[in-house]
This record gives C-alpha cells, sequence and structure tokens, in this order.
C-alpha cells in the first residue's frame, strides 16, 4: 500500500502559486538596470567561419555587450569534451551559438545581431546515420581523436559505441526453428516543456547569482565553473518555479553565456527564448533511432538468440549523449531471458541538433522497436502476444539476457494485472484492438544530501538540493519528514533549487530524486528524531529508545497519556542544541556485470534497482485515413512500493499522454541539408489534453530492499517506455502489420495498411 | 506604428481609405508577425468594438452574421447549428477555446488560408461576403472572393463587414468534416463541406461540395450536384468521394503528402454529404460532425 494514499492526498506547495498564476518563473524576473541578451545562431548546419565581426555591433547605441569565443575561457565541455560554449571556426548544426548580445531592449538586440558581420563557406551536412559510418565519410569533427572522453569509445563519426554479447548469438541462431529479423526507424522528438528556458544573471564583484530554469541546477552551475573558471563558492545557481522539463532542462545550457554577458555588460542580463529557439539550439533532443533486431525461438515459442544493432543520431556534439548506445543496446535486447545475445549500439555524429536526454532516453523508441517485433515473433507462430511475453519475459529468480538474476521483481504482475485492467475486449468491434508492451528501466543511484531543521515554534524546514519540474519532490520530501517525526507534511516547508542554500543534488535526471534525495533527506529527518527522543526522554523521565513520535507529540511507547509536544521540545531546543539534521547516506551500488562482455561498458548491462512495466493500449483506427485515437490505456507498474499515490499516478498519465504524441505525432522533420522543418507546435504536434484517453494505473508493490526509502524505486521516466510499444501492437493487429517508422503517424498507417 | 480603434464602421473604413489595416481578435495578424510571416502593419485599425459589427440577425433574406462574431458566438446560436450547421461544425473545431473566443468570421474569411474552417461551409451554403468602403458597399460571393492563397478579391480599402447566407430550403442539411491528427489546436490538413437537399424518399436532389486545403483557395467541386442527384446518401457520398479527389489539386508538405491529401480529402467529402444527408432528414448529428461521427469520434 501506498505511503500515502490517493484518500490522503494533500495539496502541494507550489499548486496554489501554479494554478492561479501568481508563480514566478525565469522570464518574470526583473532586476533594476536588467538587459535582453539575444543569440546569433549559425542558420546552416554545417559551414566553415571565414569572417566574424562584432565592432559594429559593439559600436550601437543601447548594447551593452557583444561576446563571443575569443571573450571565454578556451574550454572544451560535454560527455565527450567536443564542444565550446560559442562556435569555433567550424559550425555543425544550425542552432549553433555563433555570438551573444546584451542590450537595452528586445529591438536594440536584434539590432546588434543583425550587425555583426558572420560569413561562412558551407559544408556539405551529413544528416544520414549509414551513410555517416561508411568508410571514407565526411567527419563532423575533423579533430575528435584530441577531445577528452574518459572511457568512452569512439572512432571518426561514432561518437560513442557500446556492445554487450553473451553465449554464442549464431549457434543460438542456427538452433532456432525460426529466425525473424525486422528493422525500425523512429524520427527525433523533443521534450517542449511549455516554459521555454530563460536564463538572468547578476553580478556583486566576483560573484555571479544565475535564476535558470534548469532542472540541474548543480550541474549548471559546474558547467559555468568549468567554462569561466570559476570557482564553485562564486557561482550560485537558483531556479524560480519551473514550467516543466521532460529532460530537456538537463544539462548545462546557456549559464555561462548570459554570465559572460552580463559580466561583460556590468549590468544584469536575461535571456528568454523563443519556441522556435526552444526547438533549434538546446543540446536535448529525443535522438532519432535505426534499430535492426534478429531474434530465434523454437515452435514453441522459446526465445534462443537474439541480435540487435542500433544507430543512434548523435546530432552536433555530445551532451550527455555518451551512455546512450549502452541503454539502447539493453532495450534492443528487452526484458526477456535470453541465452545467447549480441548488440551492437553506436550514436553517430551528423549536423543535426545534438542529441540528450529526454524523460528515459533511448528508451520510448528501443521499447517501440523491440516489442513491435515481440509481436512478429508472437504473430509468426500463431501465439498471442501476452502468453509469448509470459513465456519469455524476466522473472523473480530468472536469468535475463545479460546473465543478471533479479531479487524479487513484478513484471509477471505487471503484465496480468495491465491486461486485466482493460476489462473485457473478447468482443472488441472490428475499427478496435489491444496491444501490449512491456518495459524496464534502471535506477541510478548517487550523492546527495538535505538538510532539516525545526525552529522554536515547531515548524520545519527542508532544505534540500532536490528539483521539482514535476518530480513530485514538494509533495514526497515533507511525507518522508513527517514520516519519521511523526508529523504532518504541512509543517514543513522547503528551501529548494538554490546551489548556495543546499548540499549537492544531482537534480531531476534520472528519476532520482526519491531514490536520492528521499534517502538523504529521511537520514537527516533520522537525526532531528533522535535529538527530540534525547529531549523527551529527559521530559518524561524515560529512556530515548522507548520514545515514540506520534502526531506532533513525543511519548513512552505504549503511554500515550503522557505526551510533550513536538513544538515544546523544539522550544527547549531553540535554547540550546537546535533541532538540524543533515543527511547524504550511502548510495545503493551498482551491481558489476558477470558473465557478459560489454565494450564501452557504462554500468548499465546489470541494472540496480530496475523497473518494470506493462502498458496495454485500446485504439480505433479510422481505416480511410489512417488516423488512430487511442481510447484507453492501462498500466501496470513496478516501482517498489509507492510513497505517494497522486504524485505517481500523475507519472504515469503524463508518461502516458507523453507516449502516445511520440506514437503518433510528434516527430521533427529534417529538410534534406539537416534543418528542422517543423520547429513550431503548430506542425510539431503534442498530444492535448482533448485526446487523453482513460488511463488505469496499478502499482505492483514490490518491497525493493537497499533503494529508495520505504522499499521504494523511481517512477518518473519508466511511465514513457511503454506506451509507444502498446499502441504499435495495436495497429499491427488492425492493419496486418507494424508501422515501421515513429511516429506512427496517420499517413503512415494508411500508406503501410494499403502497401 | 499608430493604432486607433473605431466606434462606427464609418470611422474604420475612413482610416482604412488613408491606409490603415483591421485588426478584430488579431489571431492571425498578430500571431502571423510574431511568428515571422509578416511584420505588423504600419497603421492599425481596431474593430473589435464596433457594434455593427457583432450580431447575428434571421430575416426573411436569410442570416445576416456579423463579421465581428467570433467563432465562439457561432457555435452558441441556435440558427447556426440548426440551419447553417456546417459552419457551426467548422467554427467549432477552430483552434482553442481561447482562439475561437477572439478569432471572428470576417477575420476568418478575409484571411483567406486555403486551411480556414469556416469556408468550405461558407461556399456551399452561398454566403456573401459585405465589403464597405467610403465609397460604398458591395456583395461578393465566396467563389468570387478568395483569389488564392491569403489573397481575396477585396480593395484594401474595403471592410468586410457582414456574412450573409440565403435562406436554407426545406429538408436540406449540411456539414463539414476535416482530417485532423489532435482533437484541439489542428489546422485543416483536409476539410470538406457539403450541403444538401433530399427528396421526401431521403434521396439527394440538389447538393453542393467544397473542399479545405487542397488548393490555392477553398474550392469547389464542379458539378457535384448533377453527380449526387437522385441518389442515395451512400451512392452521392460516393460520387462525392470520387468527385472531390479529382478536384483537389493538393501540395505535398509536412502535414502530408499530396497522394494521401488527394484520399482523404474524397473521405471527407464523403463524410460531409453523408452527415448533411442525415441532418436534411431531420436525424441529429452532433457539432462538430468530427466529434460525433467523423475522425477520432468519441468512443
Amino acid at each position: 500500500m501506498p505511503l500515502v494514499t490517493e484518500a490522503e492526498r494533500f495539496i502541494r506547495s507550489d499548486g496554489p502559486d501554479k494554478v492561479t498564476g501568481s508563480g514566478r518563473y525565469v522570464a518574470d524576473l526583473s532586476l533594476t538596470g536588467m538587459l535582453t541578451a539575444k543569440f546569433l545562431y549559425a542558420g546552416v548546419p554545417h559551414a566553415r567561419i571565414t569572417k566574424l565581426d562584432v565592432e559594429p555591433a559593439r559600436q550601437m547605441s543601447g548594447v551593452f555587450a557583444v561576446i563571443t569565443q575569443d571573450d571565454v575561457p578556451e574550454r572544451r565541455f560535454g560527455s565527450v569534451a567536443d564542444r565550446t560554449l560559442f562556435a569555433q571556426d567550424v559550425v555543425r548544426f544550425e542552432g549553433e551559438v555563433i555570438a551573444a548580445v546584451a542590450a537595452i531592449d528586445d529591438d536594440s538586440a536584434q539590432r546588434a545581431i543583425d550587425a555583426i558581420v558572420f560569413e561562412y563557406e558551407e559544408l556539405p551536412p551529413l544528416t544520414d546515420l549509414e551513410e555517416a559510418i561508411k568508410d571514407g565519410a565526411l567527419l563532423v569533427h575533423e579533430n575528435w581523436e584530441s577531445y577528452a572522453a574518459g572511457s568512452v569509445v569512439r572512432d571518426g563519426n561514432v561518437a560513442s559505441f557500446t556492445s554487450i554479447e553473451r553465449g554464442d548469438v549464431d549457434e543460438g541462431l542456427a538452433d532456432s526453428d525460426h529466425v525473424i529479423t525486422s528493422r525500425y526507424v523512429a524520427d527525433a522528438s523533443h521534450a517542449a516543456p511549455i516554459e521555454p528556458r530563460g536564463v538572468v544573471a547578476q553580478w556583486e564583484g566576483d560573484r555571479v547569482t544565475i535564476w535558470s530554469s534548469t532542472q540541474v541546477p548543480f550541474q549548471a552551475r559546474d558547467g559555468v565553473c568549468e567554462t569561466l573558471d570559476l570557482p564553485s563558492n562564486r557561482v550560485r545557481v537558483v531556479v524560480p518555479h519551473l514550467g516543466g522539463g521532460f529532460g530537456g532542462k538537463c544539462g548545462f545550457h546557456y549559464e555561462a553565456h548570459v554570465a559572460a554577458l552580463a559580466r561583460a555588460a556590468r549590468r544584469p542580463v536575461r535571456l528568454v527564448f523563443s519556441r522556435e529557439e526552444e526547438f533549434l539550439a538546446p543540446d536535448r533532443r529525443r535522438e532519432g533511432m535505426i534499430v535492426e533486431i534478429t531474434t530465434g525461438m523454437t515452435n514453441d515459442g522459446d526465445i534462443k538468440a537474439r541480435k540487435a544493432k542500433v544507430l543512434l543520431d548523435n546530432g552536433a556534439y555530445s551532451a550527455d549523449s555518451s551512455f546512450f548506445p549502452h541503454m539502447a543496446a539493453m532495450h534492443a535486447i528487452g526484458p526477456y531471458v535470453i541465452e545467447n545475445v549480441s548488440a551492437e549500439a553506436s550514436s553517430i555524429y551528423t549536423n543535426h541538433q545534438p542529441s540528450g536526454s529526454v524523460r528515459a532516453p533511448t528508451a520510448p523508441q528501443g521499447c517501440w522497436a523491440v516489442e513491435s517485433h515481440t509481436d512478429e515473433l508472437a504473430a509468426a507462430i500463431g501465439m498471442d502476444p501476452v502468453e509469448f511475453r509470459k513465456r519469455n519475459c524476466v522473472d523473480t529468480g530468472r536469468m535475463s539476457a545479460t546473465g543478471q538474476v533479479f531479487d524479487e521483481i513484478g513484471l509477471q504482475q505487471c503484465l496480468s494485472d495491465a491486461v486485466d485492467g482493460l476489462g473485457d475486449i473478447s468482443n472488441l468491434p472490428e475499427d478496435e484492438s489491444i496491444g501490449v508492451g512491456v518495459g524496464w528501466w534502471g535506477s541510478f543511484p548517487g550523492a546527495s544530501g538535505a538538510y532539516v531543521k525545526i525552529d522554536s515554534d515547531g515548524r520545519g524546514v527542508i532544505i534540500t538540493g532536490a528539483q521539482e519540474c514535476g518530480t513530485g519532490s514538494v509533495m514526497t520530501l515533507p511525507i518522508l519528514v513527517a514520516k519519521e517525526l511523526g508529523m504532518d507534511p504541512d509543517d514543513f516547508e522547503l528551501v529548494y533549487q538554490d546551489t548556495s542554500a543546499a548540499p549537492y543534488d544531482s537534480g531531476a535526471t534520472g528519476s532520482q530524486t526519491i531514490l536520492n534525495n528521499g534517502r538523504a533527506t529521511v537520514e537527516a529527518a533520522q537525526q532531528v528524531a533522535a535529538q527530540l527522543k534525547d529531549l523527551a526522554a529527559k521530559e518524561l523521565e524515560a529512556a530515548p529508545e522507548d520514545i515514540v513520535l506520534v502526531d506532533g507529540r513525543a511519548h513512552v511507547a505504549g503511554s500515550p497519556e503522557a505526551a510533550v509536544d513536538i513544538s515544546r521540545l523544539a522550544r527547549i531546543a531553540s535554547r540550546g542544541e537546535m533541532l538540524l539534521g543533515r543527511g547524504s547516506g550511502t548510495p545503493a551500488e551498482y551491481p558489476s556485470a558477470v558473465g557478459v562482455s560489454c565494450v564501452g561498458d557504462q554500468d548499465l548491462s546489470w541494472w540496480v534497482g530496475p523497473q518494470f512495466s506493462c502498458h496495454a493500449a485500446r485504439i480505433r483506427l479510422d481505416r480511410d485515413t489512417g488516423v488512430v485515437r487511442v481510447l484507453e490505456v492501462s498500466t501496470a507498474h513496478d516501482s517498489g512500493v509507492i510513497i505517494n499515490e497522486v504524485g505517481a499516478a500523475g507519472q504515469v498519465e503524463g508518461g502516458v499522454l507523453m507516449g502516445i504524441g511520440q506514437a503518433l505525432t510528434e516527430g521533427t522533420v529534417y529538410s534534406e541539408d539537416g534543418g528542422q522543418l517543423n520547429p513550431a507546435f503548430l506542425d510539431y504536434k503534442l498530444q492535448t489534453i482533448a485526446d487523453a484517453p482513460r488511463i488505469k494505473t496499478s502499482f505492483v508493490e514490490v518491497h525493493t530492499p537497499g533503494m529508495g526509502p520505504h522499499g521504494s524505486k523511481p517512477i518518473a521516466e519508466a511511465p514513457n517506455v511503454a506506451t509507444a510499444a502498446a499502441i504499435s501492437n495495436a495497429i499491427a493487429k488492425l492493419i496486418g502489420r507494424p508501422v515501421r517508422q515513429l511516429p506512427m503517424t496517420a499517413e503512415r498507417v494508411w500508406a503501410e495498411a494499403r502497401s | 506604428m499608430t493604432f486607433t480603434r473605431a466606434t462606427t464602421i464609418e470611422e474604420a473604413v475612413t482610416a482604412m481609405a488613408a491606409g490603415a489595416r483591421p485588426i478584430a481578435g488579431g489571431s492571425d495578424l498578430v500571431v502571423g508577425a510574431r511568428q515571422g510571416k509578416a511584420p505588423l502593419p504600419d497603421v492599425l485599425v481596431a474593430i473589435d468594438r464596433i457594434d455593427d459589427l457583432r450580431g447575428i440577425e434571421t430575416s426573411g433574406q436569410g442570416l445576416r452574421v456579423g463579421a465581428g462574431v467570433t467563432h465562439a458566438e457561432l457555435i452558441g446560436n441556435e440558427t447556426v447549428v440548426s440551419s447553417y450547421t456546417a459552419v457551426a461544425d467548422a467554427a467549432a473545431l477552430v483552434g482553442s477555446p481561447a482562439t475561437r473566443n477572439v478569432g471572428t468570421i470576417g477575420g476568418n474569411v478575409m484571411n483567406a488560408s486555403p486551411a480556414m474552417d469556416t469556408g468550405a461551409p461558407l461556399l456551399v451554403l452561398d454566403g456573401h461576403a459585405v465589403l464597405k468602403s467610403v465609397d460604398g458597399s458591395r456583395s461578393v460571393n465566396m467563389a468570387d472572393l478568395w483569389t488564392g492563397p491569403g489573397r481575396t478579391s477585396a480593395d484594401p480599402g474595403e471592410l468586410c463587414v457582414a456574412i450573409e447566407l440565403p435562406p436554407q430550403p426545406e429538408r436540406s442539411g449540411s456539414a463539414y468534416v476535416r482530417l485532423e491528427y489532435r482533437r484541439a489546436m489542428e489546422i485543416a490538413v483536409v476539410g470538406a463541406a457539403a450541403a444538401v437537399t433530399v427528396s421526401e424518399d431521403g434521396t439527394i436532389e440538389t447538393g453542393r461540395v467544397a473542399l479545405t486545403a487542397v488548393g490555392p483557395a477553398i474550392i469547389e467541386v464542379a458539378d457535384a450536384s448533377v453527380l449526387m442527384s437522385g441518389r442515395d446518401a451512400k451512392e452521392a457520398g460516393a460520387a462525392a468521394e470520387t468527385a472531390a479527389s479529382k478536384s483537389a489539386t493538393p501540395i505535398s508538405d509536412l502535414r502530408a503528402g499530396d497522394d494521401y491529401r488527394r484520399h482523404t480529402v474524397g473521405v471527407m467529402a464523403r463524410r460531409a454529404v453523408k452527415a448533411a444527408a442525415a441532418r436534411a432528414r431531420g436525424e441529429t448529428i452532433a457539432v462538430p460532425v468530427n466529434r460525433s461521427a467523423g475522425v477520432g469520434a468519441a468512443s
């Protein structure tokens, strides 16, 4: 049962601000003397800069600063250190920043941008993944070998490579009764948060405060320190309310550009992106992908071997994409018991916008491919696809394709629950069908810290590095602390999203808030609880270990009549040793993969704290037009014990809606030379609330020790894994075969149906 | 830039004679400027507070819809819904509640987008635009008004003050159906409107069909009446489907390829004829057809 059930829901502390419109976001900030920032972008996907002269812009009235790479330290950054803040010599995608301007107002800034002399010689753009890996292909980065890249395996246009090998895949295929090969292509897509990003920077002496719409303020701070050569204690990143992120606001984006502008201008500077900039410029596009999977199986439907090859569109730079091939390889293998596997995945440099973490990177497309393929396997031997999965999916004690034996997991239960959740599906109309997909996703243990204090009136504050871009931390952290202290979640306020106030946290990334910051916050609360028990023990003349904290009071276990209010203890503490807890805790260790050989290992072959899910979709197809309408999605998730049911259900519902968009309407369209053709919401079609199906959610609460507090596992990204797969399989049932390109637009469904 | 607000039609057309461009809801002009399609005109005259542009009136001459009537008002008007139903179908599909509350029929008509939703319904219902300038007034039928994408036969000094629609005969009905990939904030990929009259036995007597987003302007399917006359709704729909696909001269763009558009505009035409005929027979098909019987209808 969830720690806090839906019936016990309460108003989240940032809710009224956001619902009434009184909440302040970065674009709402205004500082005395503040200037407007604008960027000059490359505008072409691939070119050599022949002339860049900003002097005419600098001479203009109302213009306070114009900067280029010449005005910042020579520093390369990224998971492969392949880029600089501003373009240098060569531009590699259309949204690359050439120069930045700070001016008195928008018009002045635009005039300055227009006055910059920017000349270039166009180079042929590289946009096709399969062309890019051919011998003799043009290199996106001629000097790729000189970049620092840690352990990332690279070669020319291959920005990152991973292979996973176990058993003997050729023998396994040779021993199979059926061998089926499928190829799937996923278009790139976008996180598309409703708030375009904004950054404000203000210097006071040699210290800078940066307000940024980032999901990861500490990472943003570190990026500023690295690229502008500053110590961490002179850079403070503060995040006002965030208008969504979906991974798109992970990473380090433009905080350094604006800080450098503000320093040069000697004034506060504000950058706010237009929607078009939000589409074109950040290195956070969901990667396009080509997936080829070959599976061998017996006549009885036992999978014997799987071979997979995945090509990912890295785009021009490697923001955080170096781990994507390993992740994609895991999704191409899928949560199946397979003795012989061989998977290879490469992230390929192109002259497209750089790819980066968008909610569950590589998973929706990878899962869509492998799960569509799975239905093809089941169809080939006439087996029910749910039955086929039950037979082949991992389970408690069963060994995965990479040799991992799982402790108790709930995938098989998820399969049953999700399908059952659709109700009677025996007599669907002829234009309706159901499809099922299963998915998996890992957890990412890491360092995180928090403070908890209770002031003299008995009210508490949680000072945390955690983020709120939809993570639900404003609800879950007070829940966790209140549970330890026998208090109410409403007794606590959060101080958060401020790198100078709180200890480190990696931010709203990798579904890690409850897992890591929850652990830290609980530890901090436990210290306060121990202090309260000591104080109560003195007041009640009892032993501290006999004291319990319940309903805002402390008493000896079993003797609630003689109790002391926590607020009274707080008053006593305020005059002496104050109620202050600090927590960090020890992150769970990554298991080391045994029995599987990996090239380019990124610690992902063996999941830690894996989450499993099954989504079952009921759709209707308009056969005349190919328009698919999703009528119902029934989901089941093993994310361990659920902390906050309302928050968890919200994650699933949002994930499903995002998944429907990826399945049917959301895809970036490129021109032949690598420019985005639909960087706007009219033609990059998100799902609207009018499109939302009925969504049913069931939590398979497997108590998972050693992960998040109370036996929990993460839930933020897992709901964004299996929806497109389920929809694909439902479509395939109606038209006889899968639509092999994502998104499965109406036109593609129609074309496939009549081919 | 100068911006004045007219309170009478005379003030507005006087300003226009001096070079001003009219603005009502601004849902095309302002949004277009922000998207960089065209800068805002230097001189604007606001027409959103002119009482004479408001209101929907019924008389023996039919229906007169003030140019400043919003899409939301069209959907809420009983006469529009009962007798000029295709217009209501179209108005109900435009954008979002916010768009429908500020966007006006006059703006939609004069913006002359080939993807406009109210255009095909107005064409098949024999709508006329009443244009006024300092020199006088004239009435132009829709086919003569739209001359190309974003172009009309109106002079720069002419203001569309109303749309007039003739009385609809007995046993008539109309419908507009469009292809859409999602259910809000959508633009027509293709669309079709049909207006028909049926005989007592339910067969089609006369009818017109017009198509959205498959040519430089809203286009009418020639000879639709002849093709459909004497046939039941199903046969008439099939005839309209074939004729619509033949009449279409679609482009390929981001939203759809030309083959797909040519095919689906036929499907839309068939569905529009079917819905229009059902309404003509007195059956109730709720507005908009897209939600009750068309693409992606509710479960």
